[in-house]
């Protein structure tokens, strides 16, 4: 077996010096994801340019059965691109959109592709790619593919999983693989499907065949302030049970709003409000101003102070970049964000973010609430000190109780983030130890040598057969 | 056989009795558990029978799929009822064998749906469905049975029970053992309970028919002035002249549009497919006649080709379906074909075999198929290592279907 330098050696035949970092000193910054709390450290980092360099550093490693970790842009928010003392393979060198096509609406793009990239190279044929997570300016579709990655625009255009009709992976042994079909339907397994979402478990995407959607004839974008969060809650419950699908339909509380506009991107939201919603209608210009008027009277009936409509993109530019930039302005509050993620009924709204806020209260701990209500994709937030162990503490244990209502209510655990490194342990409040075993299985027809991300997504012990750390193959 | 009722059958326009199953259920009556609990037992029972299990829904569609190698049948016509519908989350939980019909209404006293609308109409289950992946004409707009379906239980073939996903609108909770299921054929695990996302019920709806015309290269047209017109249709149909003719919506080819949406965005709908020239409206029920206008005994092809392909695969279609005295019909948006041969015992004409043979460039996937003929025309699509894998994992024993997808054995 081969030893780190000796591997870190080999590596760097295959991708050039610069494509290796080894130093601890050179890993500093791959530490951590986006979720705060963790310091993980790779062993090394390697950074392939091409696809070939990637197949031949897949098959590399494979060779010297060593463990690995792929990384995008490292945005996630489940700890689940940290590599603890394994090989982290970055594919955020691999930015080649290979080919749009106008007339299939598709695209075909290397995993390091950035999501705005995307849409930006989309934009002068009309179209563009529709999931939009938070962190789009910075997060790669591959990264995207391994989360099942979702933003606001979901609620009516779908995640990940519905924007994807091919892959081209290659599998932790070095095998490369087609999965799903972008000339036509797909027949056998959906292994596609299996695929998006295994959290950089199953391999690695070499190429990925994406839609691309139409952008809509017409948008109008609302903003509807409220003072407190029962009426938002109220509000959004009712227009969902209307039937009326808004293109998106997002929550910000209080403490959000203030810490919005105290900062850069402050969007003009009302600084006295206990909650606003940000409700976008789209679709044909027909029929968009009668939803409109409904979504206004629901709003208004629910207890709205004012609903207003953005007079135009700039405006509407600049509601939406508050939105997206306020886990960014949250760090004027605190030094530490721990951006939760959890999905629960839509009826429940108004009771479960009671109950959170009684969670807090009797916790010590400050949340914001920031999230993706139309589809019940809760985001509590909290803040906190991170060298304060006692808070650290309490923000753990409010965490833990926020996920057991979010179950108890009929939700899951997460939405849109993954499970990762930190959510292993809430995966038994949802799942019974048959389905984990099965998740074991499944993982294991991919990569056998359990070999791609370990130790993320499914608990250990819930593996029956479980042989063992798979480090130990490659201990200096 | 006894299992399929007379009003089932007549109800599904497609049904029949399936000789194979027949054939390989000698007069055995099938099983017919009320729980999982009960399903868990019967596979239990089959491992330790080493006696291999044929799955059945609500027996509409017995003729779907490859032959099945069976001793036992298991029907899931008892496992029914809807265990969870709260109409403000837009989601619904029902046990694998409740009909489509009863969802549809159920939910309609709340003023929603359930989008999936598969062909061969509603007396089918949601299970069946979800296990063969049944699309419809909607799926183009509001997505396949894969896009709708947000959480299963199943019984796997090892009798274990799992879950895969949830009743929640979003969730990424785990490896995704519901797409994974779904479109399985059953192969993976006996589905026993499904959660699916709803939508409400437009306020209107209209349905417009307008004229095909002859000449290939209006055709391409017309389809590239639809997909970029101001229409945002739920389905978009064209139907061949048999089967425009059949549905009485006149002698040749025509392009069905399902408009949807409030007052003002149907009118401006109605208006944009105006310019398309002749244009008349045409009864909603269209949808179900075309759903349910597969006869009891015959073949059945779906083709898919890229966008850009359509005229072509479409004629492909058109050709086929007049070779064997059949009727296609196809998704302009999806660029997808079903081409309907009906004969009674023995294959489809020669002509119509001839072009199967043949072989083309697009996706072809067949529903129905005389038996000899699955081996020669449809190659497997689960014979590769991973698709083996999957199945070695979740039915290590092969009791579930085996045949169906026509794989080998490991």
């Amino acid at each position: 077996m081969t030893n780190p330098s000796d591997l870190a050696d080999r590596l760097v035949e295959v991708v050039g010096p610069r494509g290796v970092l080894r130093r601890p000193g050179e890993l500093v910054v791959f530490r951590s994801d986006g979720l705060p709390g963790y310091s993980k450290h790779p062993r090394l980092a390697v950074f392939p340019r091409t696809r070939d360099e990637l197949i031949s550093v897949v098959r590399l490693l494979a060779e010297q059965g060593v463990p690995f970790v792929p990384r995008g842009a490292g945005t996630g928010l489940s700890g689940g691109a940290l590599a603890d003392d394994v090989v982290l393979v970055g594919l955020n060198r691999l930015t080649r959109i290979l080919s749009i096509d106008p007339v299939e609406r598709l695209a075909v793009v290397e995993p390091g592709v950035v999501n705005v990239a995307l849409t930006r190279a989309a934009t002068p044929h009309g179209l563009h790619y529709a999931p939009d997570p938070s962190s789009q300016a910075a997060c790669t579709i591959g990264g995207n593919i391994a989360e099942n990655a979702g933003g606001p625009h979901c609620l009516k255009y779908g995640v990940t999983l519905n924007h994807v009709r091919a892959i081209t992976a290659i599998l932790p042994n070095g095998e490369i693989v087609r999965l799903g079909n972008a000339e036509g339907e797909a027949d056998g397994y959906d292994l596609l499907g299996a695929f998006i979402g295994s959290e950089g478990c199953f391999g690695i995407a070499l190429d990925i065949t994406v839609r691309l959607s139409p952008n809509p004839q017409a948008i109008r974008t609302l903003l509807a302030d409220f003072t407190s969060v029962d009426a938002a809650a109220r509000a959004t419950s009712e227009i969902i049970a209307s039937g009326i699908v808004p293109a998106a339909l997002e929550m910000m509380d209080g403490p959000t709003i203030r810490a919005v506009e105290a900062s850069i991107y402050a969007a003009g939201y009302p600084v006295d409000a206990e909650a606003i919603l940000l409700i976008e209608l789209d679709g044909l210009e027909a029929g968009l101003e009668a939803d409109v008027a409904r979504i206004e009277a629901m709003c208004a009936s629910a207890g709205a102070r004012t609903v207003r409509v953005a007079r135009d993109d700039t405006e509407r530019a600049r509601l939406w970049q508050g939105r997206k930039k306020a886990f960014g302005a949250m760090g004027r509050v605190s030094s530490h964000l721990v951006v939760q993620d959890a999905v629960i009924p839509r009826t429940r709204l108004p009771d479960l973010l009671a109950i959170i806020r009684e969670i807090a209260e009797r916790q010590r701990i400050t949340v914001c609430n920031v999230f993706h209500a139309g589809d019940g994709n809760l985001h509590p937030n909290i803040g906190y000190d991170a060298n304060n162990p006692d808070e650290q503490a309490r923000v753990h244990a409010a965490m833990r109780e926020i996920m057991a209502a979010c179950v108890a209510a009929g939700g899951t655990i997460t939405g849109e983030h993954g499970i990762g490194l930190d959510k292993l342990d809430y995966m038994s409040l949802i799942f019974s130890d048959e389905s984990l075993a099965a998740m074991c299985r499944l993982r294991e027809v991919f990569d056998p040598e359990r070999r791609a991300n370990p130790g993320k997504v499914v608990p250990v012990h819930s593996c029956r057969e479980w042989h063992g750390a798979p480090r130990a193959a490659w201990s200096a | 056989m006894e299992r399929v009722t007379a009003p089932a059958k007549a109800a599904a326009a497609e049904s029949g009795t399936n000789d194979r199953t027949a054939a390989a259920t000698p007069s055995q009556p099938a099983l017919r558990p009320t729980s999982v609990a009960e399903v868990r037992e019967i596979v239990r029972d089959a491992m330790s029978d080493k006696a291999p299990l044929r799955i059945v829904g609500r027996g509409t569609w017995l003729d779907a799929g490859r032959p099945v190698d069976a001793v036992r049948q298991v029907s899931l016509d008892a496992l029914t009822g809807i265990v969870d519908y709260t109409p403000g989350d837009l989601t619904l939980t029902a046990r694998a064998g409740t009909p489509l019909v009863e969802i549809t209404r159920a939910t309609a006293a709340h003023g929603q749906w359930l989008a999936l609308v598969p062909w061969g109409g509603d007396a089918g289950s949601l299970g069946a469905t979800a296990a063969t992946a049944t699309a419809g004409p909607v799926s183009g707009a509001l997505g396949a049975p894969r896009d709708v379906v947000i959480g299963l239980e199943a019984v796997a073939g090892s009798g274990d029970v799992v879950r895969g996903g949830g009743r929640v609108v979003k969730n990424v909770a785990g490896f995704d053992l519901t797409r994974l299921m779904v479109g399985a054929w059953g192969t993976l695990g006996i589905l026993t309970e499904v959660s699916v996302r709803l939508r409400g019920l437009p306020e209107r709806e209209t349905t417009l028919a307008l004229a095909v015309p002859n000449a290939p290269g209006l055709l391409a047209e017309l389809v590239t002035r639809l997909r970029s017109a101001a229409i945002a249709p739920l389905a978009l149909e064209i139907l061949s002249t048999r089967l425009a003719t059949q549905l009485g919506l006149g002698e040749s080819a025509v392009v069905i549009a399902r408009i949807a949406g409030n007052a003002d965005a149907v009118a401006a709908q109605q208006d944009a497919l105006g310019a398309f020239g002749e244009v008349s409206e045409v009864a909603g029920e269209v949808w179900t006649a075309v759903r349910t206008a597969d006869p009891i005994h015959g073949t059945v092809v779906r083709f898919s080709s890229p966008v850009a392909r359509f005229p072509e695969m479409w004629r492909a279609a058109d050709r086929l379906a007049a070779a064997g005295d059949g009727h296609a019909h196809a998704s302009v948006v999806r660029s997808a074909a079903r081409v309907v041969l009906p004969h009674n015992e023995g294959t489809p004409s020669d002509a119509a075999l001839a072009i199967l043979r043949g072989g083309g460039r697009d996706t072809r996937i067949f529903e129905r198929l005389p038996a000899a003929l699955w081996p020669v025309l449809a190659p497997s699509s689960v014979n590769d290592r991973l698709s083996q894998g999957v199945r070695a994992a979740f039915d290590p024993h092969r009791l579930l279907n085996p045949g169906i997808l026509g794989e080998t054995q490991a």
